[in-house]
């Protein structure tokens, strides 16, 4: 078979892997007769209402010197870890915003960080391609700074989200800018599964963001610059269980809906969606109907969903923060802070 | 009552409750009066303290006989709760009544007297009170309404969530629900109200002022928010209002306490004097409170917050305020004064210290270079002596003689800070005033100060102790910030390690050598595999043409099959399985697992038909140019001991075996070609650190998504490749491109990204050596981005000088200029502002470190444009060892 021969059947083969897309598109738009929106109005609920009281600013946490990048809490939500741009990981006490830990970093350039489910460590990743794991308990160190408990390498590219399995402190997840995902053993450091890279149903561009079913942490789901979501089982490193087209950008962010039956996903399109993971189907559609519809809409940088997930919380790149009733899609308070969880 | 209100959402700071769906009520449903915004007092805000003489203080109840509204026609049932408005934000509403007419009385400040029955009555009253919360909302900040007020802490939070109530529900079912919790609670609410029973509507208000609070009479010793405890508990008081919390309400009060222990309101107004020396020293009740990491933190938040710290310009000594400099010079030197505002004089020789117009309070460590000159009337002395130009008062004089020291005639005398005095003008040392004993317990007597030891080093130590403090603080503010970035072979690994090496003590550690040996020898099988492949192309090729060969002269000798195959590409089926193996490995990703094999490598390497295929390197696209250095030598670094050398390390491909991102610190070191006279701008450059980032181009990914992190660099540093003009490169989806238009794209995507808007550009054209040699071979306009490049071609092409070196600019030099140009152009079309261009040869250390120094320079041109030709003045604020 020459080569010319094999380019010509790959590019039959792409056509017709786009006409079936195409097809199955146009299918589950036919299928899809209804949007939560729609069924929510016509079972004649009405939306959350509430005034701008209801929404107040608890804490603010004062500490650190450069752009906070990500937060994360403990499960039981008394400790926030938050990493900024000015090379710290702050530990704080959500209760009282008093600073338990601040973790200088070898690389300032961290992107995300993450509790582990028993509270004692955390994790973080960035542009040095690593993970590091700090264990809260252990000394410190001459200087004052906690000594890296675990470093873990292998990514070929930066690490841009990463979070512990809920039900098993050893295991860890990353999502990274060379298109894969790994799952980890953190207490050897060793790869345990990786999902993506050659294997051809992975993502085809850089992982933005992962996020873990909380009913089922077997399952997780991760949000790529390829504009797709894709869902995995971590038991099955070798194809994604489900691929979620319907952005139109880069998908910045992922998030699971609190029952782990559905995620929303951020994008660069400037929508937030909300995705079925059971059937695949694209749920409901949020985004701002622009009176000027013009080039710069202003880019989901980050969801969140409260803890009934009644309500979504979208931060957008212009510095507003959205929140969507997730049954309604109308938007009901916005602020202007750069991150909501 | 509870199964009424259905609570179905519920998140961290919210509620919301259903519409009521049960069976209709047999009793009316209170209705809420609207909120009227107008209506509420405002004496939450700011009551001036001269209004709040007006304002009726109302005073202890001694009894209920004695109570003003008693006589008041009472309602059935309210009056059981009427003694309520004491103490209850509802007497705010009476307070404002009466600054409008003194007439009006309680019930007017209800809205309306007569209700049909006692729960509208109690919902009524409820409300009322709900509006004052509310009314603070508005006057405060959300977070802090809740804590500054006082009186209602057990009711707070029910009224806050009562508000919401009212605001998310339709029915009004579950106000009911709340006026029947209100009732409990206003019960409570009396009991408070009779057992702290000196209550005053002021403390209600928040403490907004210093002066405000200092008119609230507040019962000696009470916490300023629970108003309960005595004088003997514990508390905890702010350090800028004085206000007193017990260690109930310490941490509602305080919040988070990022300046340490102030009110919340407190937060960003500079502290009380008289509460600087416990700035730092935590107390009891904090320890309680918090664990002592805690502790720990608000301490130094306390002493560190800028807030916090003693204004400079606060300090006047000798008559002029003090910068932040000397402020810190005078903390930090070995005999500190003690530093409140105030004026003060400072003899800099001898080291007095002391207020303006008094006599010397202590001796400081001499010589410090703050404040204006002493003048002589600086202690307000009248005795006509001076000394050092300071007219002494009465009390040094005695102690002069005590130490006797001749003062008849009014002299003038210079005293040093080692107790030497001489006369103005003379040279000869007169006396020693602190040689005697006896002056050490003189006087004290005279309540004069006498030396420490410590306080005499010399005018040189202190200057020096200053040029550390100075050179640390600038330390910090000045890390200038370098990204560097360019497309994938362009040339930014090489430099980054160039300057590694050119910067650093220690280019490379242990492990990055490790991680170096690893990533070298991970490339050199990548092109043994390359040329493996080469082989099986080369042999499928020269079959094909044996074949057409053996077509050709069919009818000829017939040879078997065999031979005819071997090729001198082919090779033995050991090799061919090992070759197999290694592409297997390449495939996984897994190296490591074949390290190190290097018997069978060098077997390959050895091999006739890998050296053919070698020998046709130059067809093999995919291999970089760089593949011969190594693969020369490739049985030597696929052994184990091997250890790169430095010129290995620069050749190699990448700093990180992970694309990571990279970043390094340096100094410039002060040129030594500047010969004997190092001039003071270089000197300062030493100060100066550097940090050099270098971001892999593969991890920027389509739309260069995180560049937004690097929005503290000081320049861009991009790197493009000269030869990348010829060389073609295919992406993931099989699309050649050039990769010069590559790097054309990737610098268009970084020079536009809204990050790098004001930040200066300098392009790096490297491999310019290569250029060199390319630049016959192949033209200039083989890049379509190029097509317009026409040289003007000089004459004698060929013609040198004597020595050899050409003449004029070279057709490498000229096609250096030309993309400069081209560059330049692309920038300013896009920018509007200029490009930086230098060009550089990676593996040559002079040309990196003029690249970087130019670098350098641009950053330097910057912050003189940014201050605007008073470079002078940001040079002023330097250590003074600089200035003389």
């Amino acid at each position: 078979m020459s080569f010319s021969e094999l380019k010509d059947r790959h590019v039959a083969a792409t056509a017709m892997v786009n006409t079936l897309r195409d097809r199955l598109n146009q299918k589950r738009q036919q299928l899809l007769d209804t949007d939560v929106a729609g069924y929510a109005k016509s079972q004649g609920r009405t939306a959350v209402n509430f005034s701008s009281t209801d929404l107040v600013c608890c804490r603010t946490l004062q500490g650190h010197t450069g752009k906070v990048y990500s937060l994360d809490w403990t499960p039981e939500k008394n400790r926030i870890v938050s990493a900024s741009q000015d090379g710290r990981l702050i530990i704080w006490n959500a209760l009282t915003s008093q600073k338990t830990h601040a973790i200088k970093l070898p690389c300032a350039w961290v992107m995300t960080c993450s509790f582990a489910p028993n509270g004692y460590s955390v994790a973080c990743g960035g542009l040095d391609s690593e993970c590091s794991i700090f264990n809260l308990n252990s000394q410190v160190d001459r200087d004052g700074n906690l000594p890296v408990s675990r470093v873990l390498t292998g990514h070929k590219g930066y690490v841009s989200s990463c979070e512990f399995v809920r039900d098993q402190d050893t295991r860890l997840i990353t999502g990274s800018g060379d298109q894969t995902c790994v799952l980890w053993d953190v207490t050897t450091g060793q790869r345990i599964s990786v999902f993506g890279g050659e294997f051809p149903s992975g993502h085809t561009s850089d992982v933005l963001s992962i996020s873990i079913n909380s009913s089922n942490s077997n399952m997780f789901v991760s949000g790529s610059c390829d504009a797709t979501a894709r869902l995995w089982d971590t038991r099955i490193a070798s194809r994604a269980i489900r691929t979620y087209h319907g952005h139109h950008g880069d998908v910045n962010t992922v998030k699971f809906f609190p029952d782990g039956q559905r995620f929303g996903t951020g994008s660069d399109d400037g929508t937030c969606r909300l995705f079925d993971m059971r059937t695949g189907h694209q749920l409901q559609v949020y985004s701002q109907q622009q009176a000027n519809n013009d080039q710069d809409v202003p880019i989901v940088t980050s969801i969140a969903f409260s803890i009934s997930g009644r309500l979504l919380f979208a931060g957008y790149s212009n510095g507003d923060c959205y929140v969507w009733d997730t049954l309604l899609a109308e938007i009901w308070a916005f602020g202007g802070h750069r991150k909501v969880i | 009552m509870n199964r009424l209100l259905t609570v179905v959402e519920e998140a961290a700071d919210y509620s919301f409750a259903v519409e009521y769906n049960g069976p209709p009520l047999p009793y009316e449903i209170p209705r809420a009066v609207p909120i009227d915004v107008n209506r509420i007092p405002l004496a939450a805000v700011a009551p001036p303290s001269a209004v709040l003489s007006d304002l009726p203080v109302v005073h202890p109840l001694p009894s209920p006989s004695t109570f003003p509204f008693k006589k008041r026609p009472p309602l059935p049932a309210p009056t059981l709760i009427l003694p309520v408005p004491a103490a209850s934000p509802t007497s705010v509403i009476e307070n404002h009544d009466d600054m409008d007419g003194p007439d009006a009385d309680v019930s007017g400040a209800l809205g309306s007297s007569g209700f049909p029955d006692i729960s509208t009555e109690l919902s009524e009253v409820v409300e009322s009170s709900g509006a004052v919360g509310f009314s603070d909302d508005l006057g405060y900040d959300a977070t802090s309404s809740n804590e500054m007020v006082p009186n209602r802490l057990s009711t707070d939070s029910a009224l806050s969530s009562e508000l919401s109530f009212r605001s998310s529900a339709s029915g009004g079912e579950d106000e009911a629900v709340a006026t029947q919790a209100k009732r409990a609670l206003l019960v409570t609410f009396r009991e408070s109200g009779q057992s702290g029973d000196s209550m005053s509507p002021a403390i209600g208000l928040p403490l907004r002022t210093r002066s405000e609070e200092l008119e609230m009479p507040i019962k000696r010793g009470a916490c300023y928010r629970c108003l309960k405890g005595s004088r003997f508990t514990e508390k905890e008081s702010c350090l800028a209002c004085d206000a007193k919390y017990c260690s109930g309400c310490v941490l509602r009060v305080m919040g988070s306490m990022p300046e340490g222990r102030k009110c919340v309101s407190c937060i960003g107004f500079p502290i009380l004097e008289s509460n600087r020396e416990r700035l730092g020293k935590s107390s009891r009740v904090l320890k309680r409170l918090l664990s002592s990491r805690e502790v720990q933190l608000v301490m130094k938040a306390e002493k560190d917050c800028e807030t916090n710290q003693l204004r400079p310009e606060d300090v006047c000594v000798n008559g002029k305020k003090l910068t932040l400099e000397e402020m810190a010079l005078l903390k930090s030197c070995s005999c500190p004064p003690k530093l409140k505002p105030g004026l003060y004089w400072y003899d800099k020789v001898s080291g007095y210290w002391g207020k303006e117009g008094h006599k010397p309070d202590r001796i400081i460590t001499p010589h410090l270079n703050v404040g204006g000159t002493l003048m002589p009337n600086a202690s307000n002395g009248n005795t006509g002596i001076l000394i050092n130009g300071r007219e002494i008062t009465k009390i040094e004089l005695q102690m002069l003689k005590w130490a006797g020291v001749h003062c008849a005639g009014s002299p003038h005398f210079w005293l040093n800070a080692d107790g030497t005095y001489l006369e103005e003008g003379q040279k000869n040392i007169k006396g020693q005033i602190w040689g005697k004993p006896i002056m050490k317990l003189l006087c004290p007597v005279l309540s004069l100060p006498f030396p420490s030891k410590a306080a005499n080093p010399s005018g040189e130590e202190v200057n020096k102790l200053f040029d550390r403090a100075g050179s640390e603080c600038f330390d910090v503010k000045a890390l200038q910030k370098l990204l560097l970035v360019g497309h994938h072979g362009s040339g930014t690994s090489t430099i980054f390690k160039q300057a590694k090496f050119l910067y650093r003590s220690v280019p490379f550690t242990e492990d990055e050598r490790q991680d170096i040996k690893l990533m070298i020898q991970t490339s050199i099988y990548n092109y043994l595999l390359i040329l493996l492949e080469g082989r099986e192309w080369f042999e499928e090729e020269s079959l094909n043409e044996q074949r057409e060969n053996q077509q050709l002269d069919s009818s000829g000798d017939v040879i078997s099959d065999k031979q005819k195959k071997a090729t001198e590409f082919s090779i033995s089926p050991q090799l061919k399985a090992f070759s197999d193996c290694l592409l297997k490995v390449v495939a996984s990703g897994k190296l490591e697992d074949i390290f190190p094999n290097t018997p069978l490598v060098e077997e390959l390497w050895n091999d006739s038909a890998i050296q053919a295929t070698y020998m046709r390197l130059n067809e093999l696209q995919l291999l970089p140019s760089i593949a011969s250095y190594f693969l020369k030598r490739v049985v030597d670094i696929s052994r184990f001991e091997y250890v790169p050398s430095d010129i290995d390390i620069l050749y190699a491909d990448g700093v990180t075996s992970s694309d990571a991102l990279a970043y390094t610190e340096f100094h410039f070191p002060p040129l030594s070609c500047a010969g004997s006279s190092i001039d003071d701008d270089d000197q300062q450059e030493t100060l100066f650190r550097y940090q050099l980032i270098r971001v892999h181009s593969k991890g920027l990914g389509e739309n260069c998504k995180w560049l937004d992190m690097f929005d503290e660099v000081q320049i861009v540093v991009f790197c493009v490749a000269m030869t990348d003009y010829d060389e073609y490169h295919e992406d993931s989806n099989g699309v050649v491109m050039n990769k010069m238009m590559e790097s054309r794209r990737l610098f268009e995507c970084i020079a536009s990204h809204p990050t790098f808007e004001q930040k200066d550009f300098l392009l790096i054209l490297s491999k310019f050596d290569l250029l060199e040699q390319k630049i016959d071979m192949s033209p200039l306009t083989s890049c379509e981005w190029f097509d317009d490049y026409s040289p003007v071609v000089s004459r004698h092409p060929q013609s040198k000088t004597s020595r050899g070196v050409p003449i004029g600019a070279t057709k490498a030099q000229q096609a250096f200029h030309y993309i400069a140009v081209k560059f330049k152009r692309l920038f300013f079309s896009m920018t509007g502002r200029k490009l930086y261009v230098v060009q550089a040869n990676g593996l040559n250390s002079d040309s990196v470190n003029a690249a970087l120094r130019y670098a350098r320079e641009i950053t330097k041109w910057e912050e003189d444009r940014l201050v605007g030709g008073t470079v002078d003045s940001m040079y002023s604020i330097e250590p003074s060892s600089f200035s003389h």
